[in-house]
C-alpha cells in the first residue's frame, strides 16, 4: 500500500509542477503560487476522484491508473475543462453506487472503499452506502447544471420547458424502483437492469413528450411514496409491502429497524409535504381542465351566426335611420319651411291684396295636407300604426285589403308576438307581397300564419310565374337578413311557371290574447 | 245638433270645438280618453260623436273600440271616426253593422270645414261618409270576378261619392250631369249589386259595403 502512496503522491505533485510551470510559461492567469493552486482546483478534485476508485477496485488497478493518467493530463493541459469531468466523475461515482448498494443486498462479499465507507457483506456501514451515493448524485448533477447545463442547448429544451416539477418524477421512478426492485419477476442480474433501464427510458420519454403529465404523475408518486414512508414510521416492522430480508430500501434509507423507520418516516414526511404542495400546481389545474365540458361545435357556430345576424341588424337599424332622416329633411321638413314663407307672405299682403293672401293660404293649407300625407306613408314604412294597434293578424289582414291583388288571408294567431317579431314577421311578409305584386304577374295571392309549438310559420302563396330567386332578389335577401335576427329561417320555393310560395318560420312566444273589439 | 268630442291632444280638441261652435253644433261633451268616450256617448246620445282613433289609455285604436261598443249598445248611433291614416280593416270594421251612420276620415280633413261639416251632418243623418284615401285604396286593387267589375266607368264614379258621403245632388255638381242622372245610375248600382229595394238611404250604405267588401 505505501509503494502506492508514494507513487500517487510523487504524481500528483509533478502534476502540479507541470502546470505551474505551463501557466508561469503562458504568462496569463494569476501571478501567485496559491492563485495558481487555486486555478488548479477542479483539476486536483478531478485527480483526488480517480485516486478514490483505488478503494472500489481492489484487485486490478490499471482502470484506476489510467484514469488517473487522464486525470493528470487535464490537470496540466486543459485546467479549465476540469469541472465538467468532476461532475461526470461525481455522477458516474453516484450511479456506480447504486450497483454496489444492490451488489451487497445480493451476498456480494468482498470489501469496498466507497467514498468515505469501507463497506462489506453484512457490516452496518453498508447502510451508510446509499446516503453518499446520493450526496454524490446531487452533488454530480449540480455541478453538471452549473459547469455545462445550464449554457447548452439541450438545457434550454429539456430543462427550461414548463412546468418544471416534470423532473421530479426521475427521482420518484428511481425511489420507487428501488422499493420495489428487489421484488421484480425477473431473474436477477442483467435482466433487472435492463428492465430497470427500460423504465428509466420510458420515464424519461414521459417527460420529454408529456411533460404536464410526468409533473401530474410526480406530484401522485409523491404523495404515494410520502404516505408509504409515514406508515413505515408507525407499523414498522409490521409495515405493509415489507418482502425482502425484513428490510427495504425507501430513498435515502435502507430501513433495518425502528430508528431507520423514523427516518424514513421523516422523509416521507417531506416528500408528502412536496407533493402537497405540488397538488394545486399540477394535477388540480389539469384535472379542472379535463372535467371542463368540451368546447360545443354548435357553440361556436351559434357564436359566429349571431355576429353576423347582429351586424345585419346594426346595419339595416343604420340604414332605416338615415332613410328615415333624408325623407323628412326633403320631405315635411321642406314643405313646412315653404309653408312658413307662404304664411308670411300672406301676412304682407293681407292689407294690401287680400285677394292674393287668400290664395296663399289656400296653397299653405295644401302644402301642410301634403306633409302630413308624407309623414304618414314615413310612419307606416317604419311601423305601420294597425300593427301597433293590433298586432300581426290584423296588421297583414290590413295590408292584405291594401295590396293591389286579391289576398286571402288565414291567420290564426290567438295572441301577440313581441314587437321586434312582429315588426320583423310584417315587414317581411309586406316585401314578400310586393315581390308577388311586382315582379310574379299573379291574380291572387294567399297568406297564412299560424303559431304553434313556439314557432311562428309564415306562408305567402302567389299564382305567378315563378322564378323567385333569394340569391338574385335583394328583396327576399332582405326578409333573410330581417328574419335573422331572430334566428328566423325563410324558404323558397318557385319554380319556373309557378306558382312562388315563400315560408317564414320564428321561434317566438304568444303572448296571452289581448281583448279585441272584434 | 248635439255632438261628442273625443281627442285627446288639447290643441286638436280646442280647435275642434271653436270650429264646431262656429259651425252652430252644440259640444254635449268633449273628452280625452275611451272609457269618458263611452260614457258620454250612452249618455247624451249625440246626434254625432267626432272620435280619434287613437287614445287613451293604451292609446292605440281605443277610440273605435269605445265608438264601436257605443254602436253595439246603441245601434246606429252616428259615429264619425278621425285619424291620422285611414285603413280598410277599420272602414270594414265601423261598416259591418250595416246601420248606417258611420263616418271615416283623415284629420286633414278639418283642413276644409265646409266639407268637415257636411261629412258630420251626412253621418248624422244615417249615411256613409269614407275618406277619399280609403275609396283610392279600393280603386287600386285589381279585382276581376267581383260584382263591382259589372260596372261602367260612370257608374263606379257615382259609387265612389256615394262612398265619400255625397248627396245625390253634390254627386251631379261634381260629375257635372243632372240629378235625375245621378238617380238613374243609383238605381244601375243597385241593381249591378243586387241589392233589393229599401230605403234608399240603406242601400246606399250596402253599396258602399259592396264596394268595399269588392
Amino acid at each position: 500500500m505505501a509503494k502506492w502512496t508514494v507513487l500517487i503522491a510523487a504524481y500528483t505533485a509533478g502534476c502540479i509542477w507541470l502546470s505551474m510551470r505551463r501557466m508561469e510559461a503562458s504568462g496569463t492567469g494569476p501571478k501567485t503560487p496559491r492563485g495558481r493552486l487555486r486555478e488548479m482546483g477542479w483539476g486536483l478534485a478531478l485527480l483526488g476522484l480517480t485516486i478514490s476508485l483505488f478503494g472500489l477496485n481492489g484487485v486490478n488497478h490499471w482502470p484506476t491508473l489510467i484514469a488517473m493518467l487522464i486525470a493528470g493530463l487535464v490537470l496540466v493541459f486543459l485546467p479549465r475543462q476540469a469541472a465538467w469531468m468532476v461532475a461526470v466523475m461525481l455522477t458516474v461515482l453516484g450511479l456506480y453506487g447504486f450497483l454496489l448498494v444492490r451488489a451487497y443486498q445480493r451476498g456480494y462479499n468482498v470489501q469496498t472503499l466507497y467514498g468515505l465507507v469501507l463497506a462489506g457483506a453484512g457490516s452496518y456501514r453498508t447502510e451508510f452506502l446509499l446516503p453518499q451515493v446520493y450526496v454524490f448524485l446531487v452533488l454530480g448533477l449540480w455541478l453538471l447544471w452549473r459547469t455545462v447545463g445550464r449554457r447548452s442547448r439541450l438545457a434550454r429544451q429539456v430543462l427550461e420547458r414548463k412546468p418544471p416539477w416534470r423532473l421530479l418524477l426521475l427521482p420518484v421512478a428511481v425511489i420507487a424502483i428501488e422499493l420495489a426492485g428487489p421484488t421484480f419477476g425477473f431473474s436477477r442480474g442483467v435482466w433487472l437492469i435492463l428492465a430497470n433501464l427500460a423504465l428509466l427510458a420510458a420515464v424519461l420519454l414521459i417527460i420529454w413528450r408529456f411533460p404536464a403529465g410526468a409533473a401530474d404523475l410526480a406530484t401522485a408518486g409523491l404523495i404515494a411514496l410520502g404516505l408509504y414512508g409515514v406508515a413505515l414510521a408507525f407499523f414498522w416492522p409490521s409495515a405493509p409491502f415489507i418482502t425482502y430480508d425484513a428490510s427495504l430500501r425507501f430513498g435515502a434509507v435502507l430501513v433495518g429497524s425502528t430508528t431507520w423507520a423514523a427516518l424514513a418516516g421523516l422523509e416521507g414526511g417531506l416528500m408528502l409535504a412536496a407533493g402537497l404542495w405540488l397538488l394545486p400546481r399540477t394535477v388540480i389545474p389539469h384535472a379542472r381542465v379535463l372535467l371542463r365540458p368540451e368546447p360545443d361545435a354548435d357553440l361556436a357556430d351559434r357564436v359566429e351566426q349571431l355576429t353576423q345576424t347582429r351586424a345585419d341588424a346594426v346595419d339595416s337599424a343604420a340604414a332605416e335611420l338615415r332613410r328615415v332622416e333624408r325623407d323628412l329633411h326633403d320631405g315635411a321638413q321642406a314643405r313646412l319651411v315653404a309653408l312658413g314663407m307662404n304664411l308670411r307672405a300672406a301676412e304682407h299682403l293681407i292689407p294690401t291684396s287680400p285677394q292674393a293672401a287668400i290664395a296663399l293660404v289656400a296653397e299653405a293649407r295644401e302644402a301642410s295636407s301634403k306633409a302630413l300625407t308624407e309623414l304618414r306613408n314615413l310612419i307606416r314604412g317604419i311601423y305601420p300604426p294597425v300593427l301597433a294597434d293590433r298586432g300581426l293578424a290584423d296588421a297583414v289582414r290590413a295590408l292584405a285589403l291594401d295590396t293591389p291583388l286579391r289576398t286571402e288571408t288565414d291567420i290564426d294567431l290567438p295572441g301577440r308576438l313581441d314587437a321586434p317579431v312582429e315588426s320583423a314577421c310584417y315587414f317581411a311578409i309586406a316585401e314578400a307581397l310586393t315581390n308577388a305584386v311586382k315582379h310574379s304577374g299573379a291574380r291572387q295571392a294567399q297568406v297564412r300564419i299560424q303559431h304553434a309549438r313556439g314557432m311562428l310559420r309564415a306562408e305567402v302563396t302567389d299564382d305567378g310565374c315563378g322564378g323567385a330567386d333569394p340569391a338574385r332578389g335583394s328583396g327576399l335577401a332582405g326578409i333573410e337578413r330581417r328574419l335573422g335576427t331572430f334566428d328566423g329561417i325563410m324558404a323558397v320555393s318557385s319554380p319556373p311557371g309557378g306558382p312562388t310560395m315563400i315560408v317564414m318560420e320564428v321561434p317566438c312566444a304568444l303572448s296571452s290574447p289581448r281583448t279585441s273589439s272584434s | 245638433m248635439r255632438v261628442v268630442l273625443a281627442e285627446d291632444l288639447f290643441l286638436l280638441r280646442d280647435g275642434l270645438v271653436r270650429l264646431l261652435t262656429a259651425h252652430d253644433f252644440e259640444i254635449a261633451a268633449a273628452v280625452e280618453d275611451a272609457p269618458a268616450l263611452l260614457q258620454a256617448m250612452l249618455e247624451h246620445r249625440p246626434d254625432a260623436a267626432i272620435v280619434d282613433v287613437r287614445l287613451p289609455p293604451t292609446f292605440t285604436d281605443d277610440g273605435l273600440r269605445a265608438a264601436l261598443e257605443a254602436r253595439r249598445q246603441v245601434p246606429g248611433l252616428p259615429v264619425l271616426v278621425l285619424s291620422q291614416y285611414v285603413e280598410q280593416l277599420y272602414a270594414r270594421e265601423l261598416l259591418a253593422d250595416q246601420a248606417g251612420g258611420v263616418g271615416y276620415l283623415l284629420k286633414d280633413r278639418v283642413f276644409n270645414d265646409d266639407q268637415f261639416v257636411d261629412a258630420i251632418r251626412a253621418v248624422a243623418g244615417g249615411g256613409t261618409v269614407m275618406d277619399p284615401e280609403v275609396v283610392a285604396k279600393l280603386l287600386g286593387r285589381r279585382s276581376r270576378d267581383e260584382p263591382i267589375t259589372r260596372l261602367t266607368a260612370r257608374e263606379r264614379e257615382v259609387l265612389e261619392l256615394m262612398a265619400e258621403g255625397r248627396s245625390n245632388s253634390a254627386i251631379a255638381q261634381r260629375l257635372f250631369i243632372t240629378e235625375k242622372a245621378v238617380g238613374k245610375h243609383s238605381t244601375s248600382i243597385f241593381a249591378k249589386l243586387d241589392l233589393v229595394p229599401s230605403t234608399d238611404d240603406n242601400r246606399r250604405v250596402l253599396a258602399v259595403l259592396a264596394f268595399l267588401n269588392s
